[in-house]
């Protein structure tokens, strides 16, 4: 495996249909060896990026490079793929099929059937290799699908919602082989809505509204920018304790505990102090935000 | 990467697909063992309805004896096969007509016989019989039959034939008919293979895993070419066995199904393949569920349909002007000039406009259905509109 630094950048991408903007300035980079996890609402532009990528739709404006060149449609063929919507020929033999892309993405016809075989093992799918992939469950047919945008060796993944309707053991399947490609130096990019999965797996998160980056970084570069978090656990406080001490924000109330947002700028002692006034402070500490609250909170911020 | 090695033109791989998809499919071998079961029927029944050259069996009873060797003449110069046997008497003969050992019986004075039959007599010999008797007649009248003939031979006249006996009964264009059908049939059918290939590959959403590594137009071309060298083989198959039949059996001995004429209307085909299939894929892509396909396609079937009624309306002139004209037409060719291939002889000058013709409108239309395969055929859910499908909104 090619061992250079090399990474998806994507500049300055616009992309409007009539007066529907859907991409607006979309810029970022995806270095080699790194996961990286695209988040964001349905229609805010991860879809037609990832589309781009892939030149099957244009930009407007701006430019896709990778390994500092402006990509090419032969350097996209050897970009591993796997849309949103799932498509398989339905009445075709699984080695077959996975054969045939590999030759359409320009491998040589024995090392296609290789290669389609390799991978066919490795998802346990080799006793079915001559079966139709309509006769295949679910799981197994998102196992070929995946095996379909790696069968070629791919220079880069751009995965498009892999995880959507994975069965827990294809979760984790698909969460291994995302990382194993990128340690064998790809940018891998993927979509999700799952959330706490992104935040597990990606070295990188980058958090799109409305056509363009609104926020990105790893996720703990994430969290220093968001806003801190005290959970406080006053058995005795009366039960409108919480509101309005200076500097927090009550976010919410779970029985005797109470989760605050600490003002930027502002001083947590003053609300341990208000704590302990009740009486008893059983709990007193940060609470990491999860990307999920990240994701809100800059949302939020972008709206305004 | 060093797996490129020896990969192949991606048109040639799409191509291949569909062949050997196709091929293995149970439609194709089912379709194909079907027609040519049909022709082998069809073959075979012509050849017992039309090749029956039993001869017809003739006796003679007493007196009529005269008549046998002047029938026989009579009978061989007029090319009716029969056998000639002599009967005993009147109730004897009768009993062999009715036991079917005799077709015809031969009664009565020699100047004036009666016939005993089961049904009928058939045409030829009722002519041979007439002369037969007519030479009795003359001899007993003292007049020599030879000199006679001699007297009113020569006295030929023109024949003008205002209301020529119908010309669509004749082998010729029965022939050119079944040409006309089953180029119709292979044209919508194969037609309408690419128009569902289309939209499968949208239907299943392969077509944007495709698109990412395929060029539209390669692989439109590819679908195009590989459905249309299984149709083509599909034909020749079913044409080289009707070929072998006719040649066997000697049922049908006319130009139509020469090997230098099949390979005009395969050749027809692939031309009007290539028309109809690209306008098919091109409307298909419009589309996202195969339900639609009906549908989307039927403007394109109307052409279709107009072309294969042409060949009715024109079949008995198929020199007049309505072929001629629609022969020359681009969407009407394939069928028509075929069917005026078969079953007349057509200028050189009007088949070599014809194909140049089609030619062109070929080119003009895969630039214009390219067009609107690539933009429609990523696009699911709604029917797309032409317009937009053209102008790439």
């Amino acid at each position: 495996m090619v061992s250079v630094k090399r990474a998806l950048e994507i500049d300055g991408i616009s992309k409007r249909y009539g007066d529907v903007v859907a991409l607006d300035g979309m810029s970022l980079e995806v270095p080699a060896g790194e996961v990286f996890g695209f988040v964001g609402r349905n229609g805010s532009g991860k879809t037609t990026t990832m589309r781009i990528v892939l030149g099957v739709l244009a930009a407007d404006e701006g430019e896709v490079s990778f390994d500092e060149t402006p990509l090419t449609a032969e350097a996209r063929r050897q970009i591993g793929y796997m849309p949103e919507e799932r498509g398989l020929y339905p009445k075709m033999r699984l080695a077959e099929q996975l054969a045939y892309l590999g030759e359409l993405h320009g491998m040589g016809p024995a090392p296609a059937r290789a290669a389609a075989r390799t991978w066919l093992e490795r998802f346990g799918l080799v006793d079915r290799a001559q079966d139709d992939v309509q006769s295949l469950s679910m799981g197994n047919q998102q196992r070929v699908q995946l095996a379909a945008a790696l069968v070629f060796d791919p220079i880069m993944l751009v995965l498009d919602e892999p995880f959507s309707s994975l069965d827990p053991v294809a979760v984790d399947v698909m969460s291994a082989v995302l990382r194993e490609r990128a340690d064998a130096g790809l940018p891998v990019i993927f979509s999700s809505h799952e959330l706490e999965l992104v935040e597990r797996i990606c070295d990188r998160v980058a958090i799109v509204n409305r056509g363009k980056v609104v926020a990105h970084g790893s996720v703990a570069e994430l969290r220093t920018g968001a806003a801190q978090r005290r959970l406080v656990d006053v058995p005795n406080a009366a039960a409108r304790w919480g509101e309005g001490i200076p500097g927090t924000t009550l976010v919410s109330r779970n029985g005797s505990g109470l989760l605050f947002e600490i003002a930027p700028g502002a001083d947590d002692q003053a609300l341990l102090q208000a704590a302990l006034a009740t009486g008893p402070v059983r709990e007193f500490h940060r609470v990491e935000p999860s990307l999920g609250d990240i994701f809100r909170t800059v949302l939020q911020e972008d709206a305004s | 990467m060093s797996d490129n090695a020896g990969s192949r033109p991606v048109i040639f791989l799409v191509a291949r697909r569909e062949i050997l998809i196709r091929l293995r499919s149970r439609v194709f071998r089912l379709g194909t063992v079907a027609m040519v079961a049909l022709i082998v029927v069809g073959i075979g029944a012509a050849t017992l309805l039309l090749g029956k050259t039993t001869p017809v069996r003739v006796g003679f009873e007493s007196a009529t004896q005269t008549l046998e060797q002047a029938f026989r003449a009579s009978a061989t110069a007029s090319g009716a096969e029969v056998t000639v046997s002599d009967v005993t008497d009147d109730t004897s003969g009768r009993a062999q007509v009715t036991a079917g050992t005799l077709d015809v019986l031969v009664t009565g004075s020699p100047t004036d016989p009666g016939v005993v039959v089961k049904t009928t007599v058939p045409a030829l010999v009722a002519t041979a019989l007439n002369g037969a008797v007519v030479d009795a007649r003359l001899i007993a009248a003292g007049l020599q039959p030879a000199a006679v003939a001699t007297a009113i031979g020569g006295a030929h006249f023109q024949v003008e034939a205002l209301q020529p006996a119908n010309p669509q009964r004749t082998p010729q264009a029965i022939s050119a008919l079944v040409v006309g059908i089953a180029l119709y049939v292979a044209l919508g059918l194969y037609g309408t293979f690419v128009a569902q290939g289309v939209v499968e590959e949208k239907a299943t959403r392969i077509i944007e895993i495709l698109l990412a590594t395929v060029p539209p137009s390669r692989l439109l071309a590819g679908k195009i070419i590989g459905i249309g060298l299984v149709g083509l083989l599909q034909l020749s198959i079913i044409a080289a066995v009707a070929l072998v039949l006719v040649s066997v059996t000697n049922v049908v001995s006319i130009p139509t199904f020469t090997f230098i004429s099949i390979l005009g209307y395969l050749m027809w085909f692939t031309l009007g393949f290539l028309l109809y299939a690209t306008a098919y894929a091109a409307v298909a892509s419009t589309v996202s569920r195969s339900e639609e396909v009906q549908g989307a396609t039927a403007p394109i079937q109307v052409f279709l349909i107009v072309g294969y009624v042409a060949v009715y309306v024109s079949i008995g002139n198929l020199s007049g002007p309505l072929a001629t004209v629609l022969s020359l037409l681009p969407p009407f060719a394939p069928t028509l000039m075929s069917v005026r291939m078969a079953g007349s002889d057509v200028p050189a000058w009007q088949v070599g406009l014809a194909v140049g013709l089609i030619l062109v409108s070929i080119g003009g239309l895969i630039r214009l259905a390219g067009r609107i395969y690539s933009n429609s055929v990523l696009r699911l859910g709604a029917p797309v509109r032409l317009r937009d499908a053209l102008s790439g909104k």
